[in-house]
């Protein structure tokens, strides 16, 4: 039987380029079916891992109590000054808490994609800033001037928009910034942002010596309860919402995730229906055109079994090349790819497009499905070709 | 028998490949409809707005307020027919999760600024004189039970006010409907003098202005007029017509329009490689049938026509097959997305785009057969074997 089987099927392979039509169009039509769903799953996963990353959880995030995004939170400097002296916050070298007070405010940014206006955050902070973010580092350039006009730029945004190359003069609004540095935070949220020191942002935004956010770097992750207890009993600050940091921008990626997730996997799937009905077709067509020949097997003594496998399995190849056709051209195509989307702070987060092992894997499953139901019908009608076939005459 | 009888058996003398292939266009039509249909709604913004209205805002960013002066000086430009503000509220009801889509107006200029707002008069009274009115839109009402005459707390998650809380009391006096089916009824308006007179900080700021003008031609001089006027001061203005400042919120989502091309283009890719080699093959393995036809006399032009006119048939078949499903299958979830997707429906246009598209295809895929039947030579096609 497996004799039989491999003798037919090495057949029925070699005489491919008989049918190289239908054979070309089956696997490029699941190469088209794969290729978007890997697409859409490649935005999918690309979003989520920039998000995924972002945050350690040893970072506590304290906003006014129920603003739920930094855009929307307004904390004061006497705020600030008490969670300074809190316990369960870590110290620098220098035995200085490690806290820093951020400011987060919108800027038009020109996406370089469609040539509009996009918010992107400008975040005012301290010098301590850069020691609350694990992976920060300075990949040109120098830091910002404490008092001047100069800005340092996520190596996101020098992707996405216009105009932030280093040493660049950008204006922004009403006002003109030096591009004086280049950052990288290892491919999380906070390479979307533009950074300029605290005190500068405060007074061009008009906003006194309030802040929006706090980030402190505790202890250890529990230290965090502390924190929580200290910031609820004393009288002078307002409430707090105190979060564990990655736990924060985990709940933020959820929408979009879902979204990209719903539309693409459903569309892949009707799409795969279409190219189900091309394999089906072709497979038909490939049983019709040997005929004769398999009826001259089964007269000469193979089994109706091996017939079928035979043809079962020139399906699957043809889909499998497919797939793998699909996945290598959506890899090429897409795979790094810079693209920017409205977070749910309201501003950009640019991330890649990220092709990865487990949709490829998902991406071959449904290319092997359709090849094996668009096979199965016209596999089993070549079992039973009828012997007199033989003597058909065309 | 005439001609398309003809075609008709032909067409479906395999009645699987016929099935199978009228299957295929059928998937593609059916997402080019779904998705056409949803990309309408998601542009509906741009093509609906209206040619007066333009939007001006501080050109520091949207989190950016302006000062509430500024709203009579833009009144006094020649011109301008109506000027109103609104502010974004951040509010939720309940819980942080769900979210009410709330802006501060000043009640008369904002109906008066969009006229799309319906309401029975004796409601719109109510908004325009009561301070803790809420109006309420159709589908937001829908999706928490409200009615009018309810009271109900929204929660701020930007203000506060000056004793600490964030929670404002509304009672709600007008529940109002959108004359065009592609706004979105899901949003809330409240009375800015209420909302202003309690706020702890940032008091007497708005979030944007809209302005009408007289004439759209002077829409540019007008914009022109506005962010100059505001030049020197603290906060400068930025102002855009309607459609530009839509387009550009729809573009920060991403580039959508490119995304669907892409799909389309698959979908579409994917039947014209299986549906024009399986023509190929069902008139080649015709050719000897062809040759007949020809010695009893069919001229080739006709021969050429009746192919071609098979090839439209089946496309227009699934085609017809797959703007139907779409229009059912749309028709079931338009209740469902109101909140984010109204007037959810297969329109004449979209409608009479995709049948363009199926005859295209069809002439596509028909092409090629038609001209190798054309072609076919009675000699060479009879003497075969």
């Amino acid at each position: 039987m497996f004799k039989q089987t491999s003798a037919i099927t090495l057949m029925n392979l070699r005489s491919l380029p008989q049918r190289a039509g239908m054979s070309l169009a089956t696997v490029l039509s699941i190469a088209l079916v794969v290729g978007v769903l890997l697409g859409f799953l490649a935005m999918a996963n690309g979003f989520q891992k920039t998000i995924d990353g972002t945050g350690s959880e040893d970072v506590a995030v304290i906003l006014r109590g129920g603003s739920q995004f930094e855009l929307n939170s307004v904390l004061s400097a006497d705020q600030f000054r008490i969670i300074e002296t809190a316990p369960g916050i870590a110290a620098d070298a220098d035995g200085q808490p490690l806290v820093s007070a951020e400011l987060y405010v919108v800027v038009d940014g020109i996406k370089k994609d469609l040539g509009t206006e996009a918010n992107l955050p400008m975040r005012g902070v301290g010098l301590q800033a850069p020691s609350l973010r694990g992976q920060f580092e300075l990949t040109a350039g120098r830091m910002f001037e404490p008092g001047s006009n100069e800005i340092i730029v996520g190596e996101a945004v020098l992707d996405a928009f216009e105009g932030f190359a280093l040493n660049q003069t950008i204006r922004l609004g009403t006002n003109d910034w030096q591009v004086v540095g280049l950052f990288s935070t290892g491919g999380t949220v906070f390479e979307s942002e533009l950074w300029a020191d605290i005190g500068v942002v405060q007074n061009l935004y008009q906003r006194g010596s309030s802040l929006q956010s706090i980030r402190a770097r505790l202890t250890s992750p529990d230290a965090i309860t502390e924190l929580e207890a200290f910031a609820d009993n004393d009288p002078r600050i307002n409430e707090l919402d105190i979060f564990n940091e990655q736990e924060f921008y985990a709940s933020q990626s959820g929408t979009l995730t879902t979204v990209i997730n719903a539309v693409g996997w459903p569309l892949a799937i009707i799409m795969a229906i279409g190219a189900f009905a091309g394999a089906w077709n072709a497979m038909y067509s490939s049983v019709d055109a040997r005929m004769r020949e398999i009826a001259t097997l089964r007269a000469i003594g193979f089994s109706g079994g091996a017939a079928a496998m035979g043809t079962l399995i020139e399906s699957l190849v043809l889909a499998a090349v497919g797939g793998l056709l699909g996945a290598v051209g959506t890899y090429l195509l897409f795979n790094g790819a810079s693209a920017s989307t409205l977070g749910s702070g309201f501003t950009q987060v640019v991330f890649a497009f990220a092709v990865t092992g487990d949709s490829i894997l998902a991406g071959m499953i449904m290319a092997v499905m359709i090849g094996f139901l668009g096979g199965i019908v016209p596999a089993i009608r070549s079992a039973y070709v009828p012997l007199l076939t033989v003597h058909r005459s065309e | 028998m005439n001609d398309l009888t003809l075609i008709r058996k032909n067409l479906f003398r395999k009645k699987l490949r016929a099935i199978l292939l009228t299957l295929s266009i059928l998937i593609a039509f059916f997402i080019f409809t779904i998705i056409g249909s949803f990309n309408r709604v998601l542009n509906a913004g741009v093509e609906l707005a209206a040619a007066d209205r333009l939007i001006t805002m501080n050109n520091s960013g949207f989190t950016q307020s302006l000062p509430y002066a500024y709203w009579g000086r833009i009144q006094a430009i020649e011109g301008v027919r109506n000027v109103s503000h609104m502010s974004w509220f951040g509010g939720y009801y309940q819980q942080p999760t769900q979210v009410v889509q709330t802006f501060a107006v000043d009640p008369e200029t904002y109906l008066a600024a969009y006229p799309e707002f319906l309401m029975p008069d004796d409601q719109r009274a109510a908004f325009l004189t009561q301070r803790d009115c809420l109006l309420v839109g159709e589908t937001l009402a829908l999706q928490y039970g409200w009615s009018v005459g309810d009271r109900v707390p929204l929660l701020s998650n930007i203000w506060q006010k000056t004793d600490g809380s964030s929670s404002w009391e509304f009672d709600i006096c007008a529940i109002y409907t959108a004359s065009v089916p592609e706004m979105s009824t899901a949003a809330a308006y409240l009375n800015y003098d209420y909302y202003n007179e309690a706020l702890a900080f940032n008091q007497d700021r708005v979030g944007m202005m809209v302005v009408n003008t007289d004439d759209p031609m002077a829409n540019d001089a007008i914009a022109n007029q506005i962010d100059a006027m505001f030049a020197n001061s603290t906060a400068q203005t930025d102002t855009a017509t309607e459609a530009a400042f839509t387009q550009a919120f729809i573009n920060q989502i991403g580039n959508i329009g490119l995304i669907l091309v892409y799909i389309i283009g698959a979908a579409f890719g994917i039947i014209l490689l299986i549906v024009g080699t399986s023509l190929v093959v069902a008139i080649s393995e015709r050719t000897r049938e062809i040759a007949v036809m020809k010695t009893l006399g069919f001229p080739a032009p006709r021969i050429f026509r009746m192919v071609l006119i098979e090839s439209v048939m089946l496309s227009l078949v699934g085609g017809l097959a797959g703007v139907g499903l779409a229009t059912l299958v749309l028709k079931g979830l338009a209740p469902v997305l109101a909140a984010f997707m109204p007037g959810l429906v297969v329109t004449p246009g979209i409608f009479g785009m995709a049948l363009a598209m199926m005859i295209g295809f069809g002439l596509i895929t028909g092409i090629g057969p038609a001209m190798n039947a054309h072609r076919v030579r009675i000699v060479d096609a009879l003497g075969k074997q």
